[in-house]
């Protein structure tokens, strides 16, 4: 059943006071739409996959369904373990972010640039930081579907930390709403 | 006065003066290299080379810039501001700022060290790092191009530390540089001058308090929360410059009564006190600040400069522990108390009328200490250490305020659910709030939001606090300077790659994870022979971190600058001698000149030396120049998911084939190279992740094949391990079959000739075509066009 209310999006201090373009708290439906009209989406997951096996479900779900994963931080291995091929395995985020930055990165199939970039399963204070970078040096799409409000995103979830399972279950909307 | 001029005949030399400005050396070793005493301006085109292939990466913190009157300004989507100055231009200010913070603050350091010392012992004294030390100051000789011998040579060193730093911060007032790029390359300017600073800070103080000189085998000393006698009065010193706290060990040995009491510290403090003398003992880092006032240690606490909590006044005055602040850097509002007399002072503390006083005559503050101690141990009825809250009952009537607001959770820097921990400790399940501790930092941001005021740290560390008590280890004492005789041993294996790298875990404790996930990193690549140095706050937390056998990595890793080698330098400061060991492998083994040839000397590094900065939890803005020091010395650093907050990194693309070549001397071409190391500044996520990016990043252009074969192996082995697979770029690093892990080498010619198309001779097993180059055993990288022009024949 889709959720239809959820927490107001919540600026906090790791994730910035002040911004000057906030993310648009979306709701599930909003993000698949988004996702199903990308050109070239890519997810990219985190390290927090290896504590979390309902993010490394999500995932491998995001995978089935064609999209292309970029697995940092070791979340390659959790991946791998449920038969997913991630695309990338061995860069961080960091430097993912910076090739994304660069117009000339054709993707890591060498196929051309991503146009929407899908987040997942990362520390906030480290994801706010690139999902920054991206807002003023890109015209990525960003969207964070994480358990916390990202404002620097184009796209993002709002504050689910209180409710984890309306975090899950928002994700399974995104996935159901995809197709 | 008459001077002598060039061609003047005297013949009388009765009323005439002659002034001597400077004698030169007589004993010249070494010419000058193209780069004493540099400025801004001589090491910038270096500093572009490695721009250009490293680029930086800016993630602002904030989209506005607020400076200036003109502003506030928003910068958002690479904006200009009011003064015309872009996003990106911005960001790079502001690290060039952080820097100078940085470098400021280990010069300032320096500075009242050798001042203090030269009017105690003059200028003359001479530096002696003892027999196995040569090379005294490595970095002092590179950049500056003298061989200090004295403390007043020392000063001459940073004479020239301040000029630079006062230059690059003018750099940053409104309407100056214009290019990001220039401000990335004056950063790097203030921070290898920050470099020079920790080297005269250390060396300074290495032989004007005879720390110990080189020594790998230095004592071990008790290191964590619990390692106090409660029965003795303690004395915490606190902070980074030991000069002031240091008498109060010499007065207390000298009064024989150095037994009868507890003094341990806090921060680089602690281990600088313990290299004065083994019997004091290491706390922790400043994440232990407040879990020690707090739980009511201290008798008495001594504080001097950086990384101190700018509250620390206020947590003591609440406890009744007198306060002694020692350096002008942080006196605190306290009323200058040098003139008094220590008795007046005595009273002062004792009787509550003050609750702390500014003194800065370092041997005053030996004096009094310890009786302020003393009497705040009798007057407390010698029984309150280790007490977060009076009873379990007044812990569980704290807990039960707690609304689950869940503003704790969002100030957190952790985000730490501590909401959680509340709720299961308010129905008797204290488990989640006490595994709570492993990971604070004991800010304190959660309890400035808490609209109950809840006393959240302590009761956090009510919670955990057996374990927490138990969190006791040691540490080895910092020995100092790397010797020469081990660098002459392991120089050629660690350019040639046999010994696979030199991870250097230095900085601050804002860890991403528990804190014994530094042990974990770290003891990975101790049993795989790498050498690990470690200094500061990274190499106290390895001390109190025990395995199942009650041991702590120093106590099963031997201190020798060597393979499988676990080295703590010391202090912050320190850390010059991790630099200035790569510094040494570039003379000692290879023979080049060091005098004023920092570029040289950097490239060098950069294409030969496998070692890699590690700083897990880095906060500080001195860890923002070490780091960028390192950089310019040719050596990448890697830094936990925090250091993304400096705000800048440098990060190279590994897959534009353009930016990845060297100069060969040898076939005098230009040569196209793997991308080794492809980067110079980056932030890793996890553990798993910090361990994968340091072992990659140990590879460099000049290994021998048996030495990529080796670095091969363990990058391969620990991607397989963590990441779960082969590495994605791990055939950009084969230049020939030997370079291939002897283990695998079947398994991934078959991957390489599948996946990567290249060519293989089967019969002969043998790469026929594929690699980004061949493997030539008498290979000379360089990109600086001076060096390969000064070495081509």
């Amino acid at each position: 059943m889709a959720v239809e209310h959820f927490p107001t999006a919540r600026r906090y201090s790791v994730a910035d006071i002040q911004v000057s373009r906030e993310a648009v708290a979306a709701k599930p439906k909003v993000i698949a739409n988004i996702i199903k009209k990308a050109k070239r989406p890519l997810l990219i997951t985190g390290g927090q996959l290896l504590k979390d096996e309902k993010l490394v479900e999500i995932a491998r779900k995001f995978a089935e369904k064609g999209i292309q994963i970029a697995a940092t931080a070791g979340s390659s291995k959790v991946l791998i373990e449920k038969g997913v091929k991630p695309v990338c395995k061995t860069y961080t985020l960091h430097q993912i972010t910076q090739f994304l930055l660069d117009d000339e990165f054709k993707g890591f199939d060498g196929k051309g640039k991503y146009d929407v970039v899908i987040f997942l399963g990362f520390i906030p204070y480290y994801l706010s930081r690139m999902l920054s970078a991206l807002k003023h040096f890109s015209d990525v799409t960003t969207i964070a579907i994480e358990e916390f409000y990202h404002p620097h995103a184009n796209f993002s979830f709002t504050n689910l930390t209180k409710d984890k399972e309306m975090y899950y279950s928002m994700l399974e909307e995104v996935l159901k709403e995809y197709g | 006065m008459f001077e002598i001029g060039k061609g003047v005949f005297v013949d009388e030399l009765r009323n005439v003066s002659i002034r001597i400005k400077e004698i030169e050396e007589e004993e010249i070793l070494e010419e000058v290299g193209p780069t004493p005493k540099p400025g801004i301006l001589e090491l910038r085109k270096w500093d572009h080379k490695l721009l250009e292939r490293y680029e930086p990466f800016y993630a602002p913190v904030q989209d506005f810039c607020n400076l200036c009157t003109m502003g506030p300004c928003d910068l958002s989507f690479n904006k200009k501001g009011a003064c015309g100055i872009d996003l990106r231009t911005a960001k790079a200010r502001l690290v060039t700022i952080a820097c100078c913070i940085g470098s400021a603050s280990h010069t300032a350091h320096a500075r009242h060290i050798v001042d203090h010392l030269i009017e105690q012992l003059g200028e003359d004294f001479p530096i002696d790092l003892g027999g196995e030390v040569n090379i005294k100051a490595p970095i002092i000789k590179t950049v500056i191009g003298i061989e200090p011998k004295t403390l007043g040579d020392l000063r001459k060193a940073l004479e020239w530390v301040e000029k630079e730093i006062v230059k690059v911060l003018h750099s940053t007032h409104i309407g100056n540089e214009e290019s990001y790029i220039d401000y990335e390359s004056k950063s790097m300017h203030v921070s290898m001058a920050d470099h020079v600073g920790m080297e005269v800070a250390d060396i300074a103080q290495i032989v004007a308090f005879n720390f110990p000189k080189a020594e790998p085998n230095t004592p071990l000393v008790p290191t964590g929360f619990g390692i106090i006698d409660r029965s003795k009065p303690v004395i915490v010193v606190v902070g980074h410059n030991v000069m002031y706290s240091r008498p109060i060990v010499e007065v207390l040995e000298k009064q024989g009564k150095i037994d009868a009491f507890e003094i341990a510290g806090l921060c680089c403090t602690a281990h600088d006190i313990v290299r004065t003398n083994s019997k004091a003992k290491i706390f922790g880092p400043i994440s232990y600040q407040l879990r020690v006032i707090r739980a009511g240690i201290p008798d008495v606490v001594v504080s001097d400069e950086q990384c101190i909590r700018a509250d620390l006044l206020e947590a003591c005055k609440k406890l009744g522990i007198p306060l002694i602040a020692t350096s002008d850097a942080a006196a605190r509002g306290l009323p200058d108390a040098n003139d008094w007399s220590v008795e007046k002072i005595v009273e002062s503390l004792i009787s509550g009328k003050l609750p702390g006083v500014f003194l800065s005559d370092p041997e005053k503050v030996g004096i009094v200490a310890p009786i302020v101690a003393e009497a705040i141990f009798n007057k407390n009825g010698k029984n309150r250490k280790y007490r977060f809250f009076a009873s379990d009952d007044e812990f569980r009537a704290e807990v039960s305020k707690c609304t689950q607001c869940m503003n704790c959770v969002f100030a957190c820097p952790h985000n730490l659910r501590v909401d959680l921990g509340m709720a299961a400790a308010k129905r008797g399940e204290i488990r989640k709030l006490a595994s709570l501790e492993e990971q604070c930092l004991a800010c304190g941001k959660c309890e400035q939001v808490c609209p109950k005021n809840i006393k959240i740290i302590n009761a956090i560390m009510f919670a955990n606090f057996e374990k927490l008590y138990n969190k006791t280890g040691r540490t080895r004492v910092g020995r100092g300077p790397i010797q020469d005789t081990e660098i002459r041993k392991v120089g050629q294996p660690i350019v040639f790659g046999q010994i696979p790298g030199v991870i250097a875990a230095v900085g601050c404790i804002n860890f991403p994870d528990e804190m014994k996930s530094i042990r974990e990193i770290l003891e990975e690549f101790l049993r795989r022979k790498f050498i690990v140095v470690t200094s500061g706050c990274h190499a106290m937390e390895i001390g109190m971190i025990k395995d199942e056998e009650g041991l702590t990595l120093y106590e099963k890793y031997p201190g020798l600058f060597d393979a499988g080698g676990l080295v703590n330098v010391g202090s912050c400061v320190a850390n010059s001698h991790i630099a200035g060991a790569a510094i040494k492998i570039a003379n000692i083994f290879a023979q080049r000149k060091l005098r004023g040839n920092y570029a040289e000397i950097a490239d060098y590094i950069l294409n030969r030396v496998g070692a890699v900065g590690f700083s897990w939890g880095p906060y500080s803005h001195k860890a923002a120049s070490i780091a960028t020091g390192f950089n310019r010395l040719g050596v990448p650093v890697v830094v936990g998911p925090h250091g993304v907050k400096y705000r800048r990194a440098y990060i190279g693309k590994p897959w534009k084939r353009e930016k990845w070549w060297v100069y060969d001397i040898k076939s005098r071409q230009k040569v196209f190279i793997e991308p080794a190391p492809d980067c110079l500044l980056v932030a890793v996520e996890t553990k798993e992740e910090a361990i994968v990016q340091l072992a990659r990043l140990c590879i460099r252009p000049n290994d021998t094949a048996q030495g990529r074969q080796i670095k091969l192996t363990h990058y391969i082995e620990l991607h397989k391990k963590y990441y779960g697979d082969l590495p994605d770029d791990w055939h950009l690093y084969v230049r020939t079959e030997s370079d291939l892990p002897l283990k695998m080498r079947e398994e991934l010619l078959k991957v390489l000739e599948e996946v990567h198309g290249w060519k293989i001779d089967w019969n002969r097993r043998k790469i026929l075509e594929g690699p980004i180059r061949s493997y030539d055993a008498g290979f000379n990288p360089t990109i600086v066009e001076e060096v390969y022009e000064k070495y081509v024949r």
